[in-house]
């Protein structure tokens, strides 16, 4: 296997936009090309597109060619749309490092995209309610608010989880994404204010959620050897680790403890040869305020049921024992599902850079973990990077 | 501008749901292998299917053991008294076809050894506690096909 680096990448502004999903594309692709010195479209050879609902948020399938006719990439080893619901960016990114590292292509695209916001939202909700096994939870309108509320009613009922507690993550991550200029919402919030914001599904409420949005991204990998051709400042893939236990509710593993992103951690570290506390940032999925409890939890950032405590003690802020979601996270920045991925890794490599606002910059940082799970949170998917 | 012509045209304002956006699967022998788990809903009786070779239980109910890849699955009856694991109400957001029931509890439901999700019926939100009892109801849509429900009973 090679080693691969990501040389450069681009993105929309995120939110509620004035522009079709084709126009999105075609904004992500200028700004990524853009980015890179010394690299065109026709030097793409592998193009993988994330994309988790093309076909009911725009009517539109076959979208990898679609994306390369707009950027004038014409692929010679490898094209492909990626679906894996809220992680389809990262799985482009995993297909796009695969190409490179088994020397199939020298010159990948990983890109996502996806536009959500439809004049009647009730068809968006819709979308996001045959995830889970359709005929069997679906049926029943479980489409994600519902089951992450689920989830947390049981992580409070378990270990005494407190809506103050979720709260404080949609304040951490809401003031980050104030330091950034692509991110939807750029307003703190309080604690007072996620508690009083509209009931969705008990015990969410508005402000426990990520948003509807619209959004692409997309980064260039290349082999690590040739790296320093394109930028002075690339970042090393090192390692990743992903799983997957089921998809029916019945059929998961356990539904406080998130048992695949244990097995994904584990599989990431070995890869990239380091121990968590190495890790300087982790831009964690955060859909919905419980996930990122959980995720402290199940990463080993703290013991299972400490995760309210963890944030409470201000462990996740810059400067604490972790820097989480110093870009703003999916609540703070938005979740264009296909996109989100892309968005993460692209806040990192800006981190590596030093370009991003001196508020929400983790100074001297060298490692990061970037996040995803997918569906019933049932599937996990981590990327690791390096600085250089 | 004078040779351009300009007409107003029309488009179907209302069109029937389509099955795919109802959400409820197909339920005869024409088009599912399991028409049995329907056939025994509408007796009243909800059922799944049991590995006959690893004994283990399956849900949803299917026509291969995903855990020995044996196809001598059994139907069992799960009965029809569940408990409430968890469960949350839909206030806003909910998928078409669903808008009008706005605001409906849904659950997890501990029943016959599996853990299963359904609308709960006749309850609000503060009317439920996990652990709380519930018994099994069966809906049926106007084309005939059945589905399950739970109503709470303490």
């Amino acid at each position: 296997m090679r080693k691969v680096a990501i040389i450069g990448g681009g993105t929309t502004k995120c939110g509620k936009r004035q522009a079709t999903w084709r126009e999105l594309v075609q904004e992500a692709g200028k700004a990524m090309f853009d980015n890179v010195d010394n690299i065109s479209p026709k030097d793409v050879e592998a193009l993988l597109v994330g994309a988790a609902q093309p076909e009911r948020f725009t009517f539109q399938v076959h979208v990898a060619p679609m994306v390369a006719e707009h950027l004038g990439i014409i692929p010679r080893k490898v094209i492909a749309t990626t679906e894996l619901m809220c992680a389809s960016g990262q799985a482009a990114i995993r297909y796009a490092w695969a190409c490179v590292a088994s020397g199939i292509a020298d010159v990948a695209v990983a890109f996502g995209v996806e536009k959500m916001y439809m004049p009647d939202m009730a068809e968006a909700q819709t979308n996001m309610a045959c995830v889970l096994d359709r005929e069997w939870d679906g049926v029943n309108a479980i489409s994600a608010p519902p089951f992450f509320a689920m989830t947390a009613q049981r992580h409070m009922y378990e270990f005494g989880t407190t809506k103050e507690q979720m709260a404080l993550v949609s304040v951490k991550n809401h003031h980050y994404s104030t330091m950034n200029p692509i991110a939807q919402f750029q307003k703190d919030v309080t604690v007072e204010k996620v508690l009083q914001s509209p009931m969705i599904a008990p015990p969410l409420n508005l402000f426990d959620c990520s948003g509807i949005t619209d959004g692409a991204a997309g980064v260039i990998l290349v082999p690590a050897e040739d790296a320093k051709k394109y930028t002075d400042t690339p970042m090393q893939i090192i390692g990743s680790g992903q799983a997957s236990i089921g998809n029916a509710i019945n059929n998961l593993a356990n539904i406080t403890d998130w048992v695949p992103l244990r097995m994904a951690i584990k599989e990431a570290l070995r890869t990239a040869k380091i121990s968590l506390n190495e890790v300087d940032i982790a831009e964690l999925h955060d859909c919905f305020t419980i996930s990122e409890i959980m995720e402290y939890e199940a990463l080993g950032l703290c013991e299972k049921g400490k995760g309210g405590k963890f944030i409470e003690n201000g462990e996740p802020y810059i400067g604490g024992k972790i820097a989480v979601n110093p870009r703003g996270g999916l609540l703070g920045c938005g979740h264009p599902l296909g996109a989100t991925a892309l968005l993460q890794s692209i806040d990192i490599l800006q981190q590596f850079r030093g370009e991003v606002p001196k508020g929400r910059h983790v100074k001297g940082g060298k490692i990061a973990v970037t996040h995803n799970l997918s569906g019933p949170a049932n599937v996990h998917s981590l990327m690791v990077y390096a600085r250089g | 501008m004078g040779n351009i012509e300009f007409e107003k045209i029309t488009r179907p304002e209302n069109i029937k749901l389509p099955y795919m956006l109802d959400f409820y699967p197909l339920e005869d022998e024409k088009n599912t292998k399991i028409s049995r788990f329907f056939t025994n809903l509408k007796k009243g009786h909800l059922t799944t299917t049991n590995c006959g070779e690893c004994r283990k239980l399956l849900w949803p109910p299917r026509i291969i053991c995903p855990h020995c890849l044996s196809d001598k699955l059994e139907w069992v009856d799960l009965g029809s008294e569940g408990e409430l694991y968890a469960f949350t109400e839909t206030r806003l957001g909910a998928p078409l076809g669903f808008v009008q029931d706005a605001p409906f509890c849904i659950g997890m439901i501990s029943i016959g050894g599996l853990l299963i999700s359904a609308r709960i019926d006749n309850a609000k939100y503060e009317d439920l506690k996990i652990g709380g009892k519930v018994r099994l109801k069966i809906v049926e849509l106007k084309d005939g096909r059945v589905f399950y429900r739970f109503r709470r009973t303490s």
